[in-house]
């Protein structure tokens, strides 16, 4: 073991490329505290990429899965198409029958501007 | 009041005008550089990793602020680029003294005794500075230094706060650290004098509204370094290692130029 | 930048008594393409290759910025100078994430940075053969660059399907900067290869020198070389897929039709491609010599570890005041 006195803390790092994006993991990376760590963080993972956002965790303060845990939490069985669309696609054949569109993703996504009145 | 010049073309008709803008582009373009090929003697000796990466980007941003410096010189008919940077000699630099001090003892070759208190108070004395002076030339009567003034200011608050966060945490730290922040202050402080000075064309930067008046960046750029630093020194600057600013350099400088131009000079028609 | 080399030391066993099931278990998810996490159980002669391999890598990165270093103040041209910098600063920033992984590796053997750094420092971690060669000139900077760089991104392609996650993460991150180091480097040797005489003699005087150092870059073919190779582990557990030969190949069927092209040659005048055994014909390196470079009896062993040696030193001040 080293004599050096304990300098390096582990952080998890996580940033925003744009207000639009989710939050996206980085790396982790070592600094003395919360401060330094934000500041190392942006230029040692982001010197290339915009960002709008940086976090910085102490990664004792992350609990996540453990090695067994993922492993037995992450399995699911594949039966739940009654949470996605896919379940109800052959509604798309009923609409085209009555000549009218299928309300699909790519459409309502669509609807953020509606007609000026 | 000088009306707004909006191009080098313009500037060039006022033989008075173009000689000051050019003496402050010098000053502005010379730091920046010196203080970057400072930083760049340092790539790999950082405390700690994470931190030398960091110090990197700002030591790049740093030079890419000159070269933006050296380009306005260049629209004035100084040369290109690379040979202003490169060609001239130290009494025709106009940086200040205090930021072509080497990095500690050694070479970074060889031996590298480097000081991280020196570095951690230059760049604060520098950023701070290089704040000031360039809010006041956002106002400029020469707009296309406006102009840049403004982009560089907008990349230079990460360089600030960096290197404010630096020296408030060693100054808050054990008694060592503190007292070598200090040493290195009262060092600073006996040969940072030039550092506000305009130089020789200081009248004219000042009646052709270039820049606020050196009086006025003096006590703006003391308000700044008084708000971070716990104990400044309480006597005016010096200026014991000359004024660059006027071209008086130290054996420093000639040590920055044989390096940083040695391979340039071994052949300066070439294509690199 | 990067290739594993050995040193000799016996390896771990694969696991204990008892942990068979365990180790099955492993060896499915390691033939089924699974990625392995820090806190997956695995075998001991599986951590252990990997931080071996990971620490040098991780090393190797920050011994590796110090040759090339010696020219970024000196660059020739403020677009130069900007770039290196650049370059360089990244291969430290590849030395902070592998040695991040490495790291994570270690902690349950209780040992940290600091450990790594003093095992360099003393001897006991090894950093590659290419960067304990001298950089005597500016086209050296461009060699390292090119293919020194070159032959490390051969070399860490062939693992970016790498069976243990954060490596196979890290090399992803790394690998896409390597692209701008591959094209920084081919810019500055074109910039030679079309410039003066005496540009194009430094250029070729350069590759004479590195010429060698490249072709052991990927270590010896076999374990008969040097009494001991991890490739086998390294394949079997999926790290990489690649034999140091093959890569070898890779590389000078990759590089060498580019260095004529250049109108350079290499010191070797064997230098050949057999169209009946499809491979590169060359003079074996000297593998004695070799084993002497990793073991830091290099031309600038000494120099590099003592330029390590005084920044780490004359700045434990600082670690220590902020220390919590």
């Amino acid at each position: 073991m080293s004599d050096e006195t304990p300098f390096y803390q582990e952080y998890e790092v996580f940033s925003k490329r744009s207000h639009k994006t989710p939050l996206q993991y980085q790396f982790s990376l070592l600094a003395p505290n919360d401060d330094m760590a934000l500041f190392m963080a942006q230029e040692n993972f982001m010197r290339r990429q915009d960002v709008v956002d940086i976090w910085v965790v102490p990664r004792q303060a992350v609990r996540s899965l453990t090695s067994e845990e993922r492993q037995k939490l992450t399995q699911r069985l594949d039966n739940k198409d009654y949470r996605t669309t896919k379940g109800y696609g052959y509604l798309r054949k009923k609409w085209r029958e009555k000549e009218q569109g299928m309300l699909d993703e790519k459409e309502i996504m669509s609807w953020k501007e509606v007609k000026k009145t | 009041m000088t009306q707004p010049i909006t191009s080098a073309d313009q500037a060039q008709e006022n033989v008075a005008y173009l000689r000051a803008l050019k003496e402050l582009l010098y000053q502005l373009a010379d730091d920046d550089f010196i203080i970057a090929f400072r930083g760049s003697e340092w790539l790999g000796l950082a405390p700690h990793i994470e931190a030398d990466v960091a110090f990197s980007s700002i030591t790049q941003n740093t030079m890419g602020h000159a070269v933006m410096f050296y380009e306005l010189l260049e629209a004035l008919g100084e040369g290109k680029a690379d040979k202003i940077a490169h060609e001239r000699l130290p009494h025709e630099r106009r940086n200040a003294v205090y930021f072509e001090r080497q990095n500690g003892d050694g070479q970074y070759w060889e031996e590298p005794y480097y000081d991280w208190a020196l570095a951690v108070v230059r760049q604060l004395l520098y950023d701070t500075f290089k704040k000031v002076k360039l809010e006041a030339i956002t106002n400029s009567s020469y707009k296309p230094l406006a102009a840049a003034a403004e982009k560089v200011l907008l990349e230079q608050s990460y360089h600030l706060a960096y290197w404010r966060m630096w020296l408030e945490q060693l100054q808050n730290a054990n008694a060592d650290a503190r007292s070598r922040i200090q040493q290195r202050i009262e060092e600073a402080w006996s040969c940072i004098g030039d550092v506000p000075v305009l130089g020789e064309e200081k009248d004219a930067m000042e009646h052709y509204a270039l820049v606020s008046s050196e009086s006025d960046l003096k006590a703006a750029w003391l308000r700044a370094v008084t708000a971070i630093i716990d104990t400044p020194p309480n006597r005016p600057f010096g200026q014991e290692l000359g004024n660059g600013r006027i071209g008086e350099h130290t054996a420093d400088l000639h040590q920055a130029i044989d390096t940083f131009a040695e391979v340039y000079n071994s052949d300066r028609k070439a294509v690199w | 930048m990067y290739n594993y080399v050995e040193d000799g030391d016996s390896p771990a066993r694969a696991h204990a008594e008892g942990d068979e099931a365990k180790y099955d278990a492993f060896m499915t998810r390691i033939e089924a393409g699974d990625k392995i996490e820090p806190d997956d159980w695995m075998p001991d002669d599986y951590r252990q290759a990997l931080i071996k391999l990971i620490s040098m890598h991780g090393m190797s990165e920050i011994m590796g910025a110090l040759p090339e270093k010696e020219w970024v103040p000196k660059a020739p041209t403020l677009r130069r100078k900007l770039g290196i910098m650049a370059k360089v600063q990244d291969e430290m920033g590849h030395g902070q994430l592998l040695l991040r992984v490495a790291e994570d590796l270690m902690a349950p053997y209780g040992k940290t940075r600091e450990d790594l750094i003093e095992d360099l420092l003393a001897g006991r971690l090894k950093f590659h053969n290419v960067f304990h060669m001298p950089t005597k000139t500016w086209a050296d900077a461009g060699m390292v660059g090119w293919l020194v760089d070159g032959a490390a991104i051969i070399s860490q392609t062939n693992m970016l399907d790498a069976s243990y996650g954060p490596y196979q993460r890290a090399l992803q991150r790394i690998c896409q900067e390597e692209v701008f180091h591959a094209q920084h480097g081919e810019s500055i040797i074109m910039a030679l290869a079309e410039g003066t005489d005496e540009q194009r003699a430094i250029l070729q005087d350069s590759l004479n020198r590195w010429w060698e150092a490249l072709l052991m870059f990927f270590g010896p073919a076999s374990a008969e070389t040097t009494g001991s190779s991890k490739q086998d582990i390294m394949i079997k557990y999926k790290i990489r897929k690649s034999s140091n030969e093959e890569l070898r190949q890779a590389f000078l069927d990759k590089y060498l039709p580019r260095v004529f092209s250049l109108g350079l040659t290499v010191p070797d005048e064997t230098v050949h491609y057999d169209d009946k055994q499809e491979r590169w014909i060359y003079k074996q390196p000297d593998w004695a010599r070799f084993k002497d470079i990793i073991a830091n009896k290099g031309p600038r062993s000494q120099e590099r570890l003592t330029l390590r040696t005084i920044a780490y030193d004359h700045n434990r001040w600082v670690r220590q005041a902020l220390a919590r």
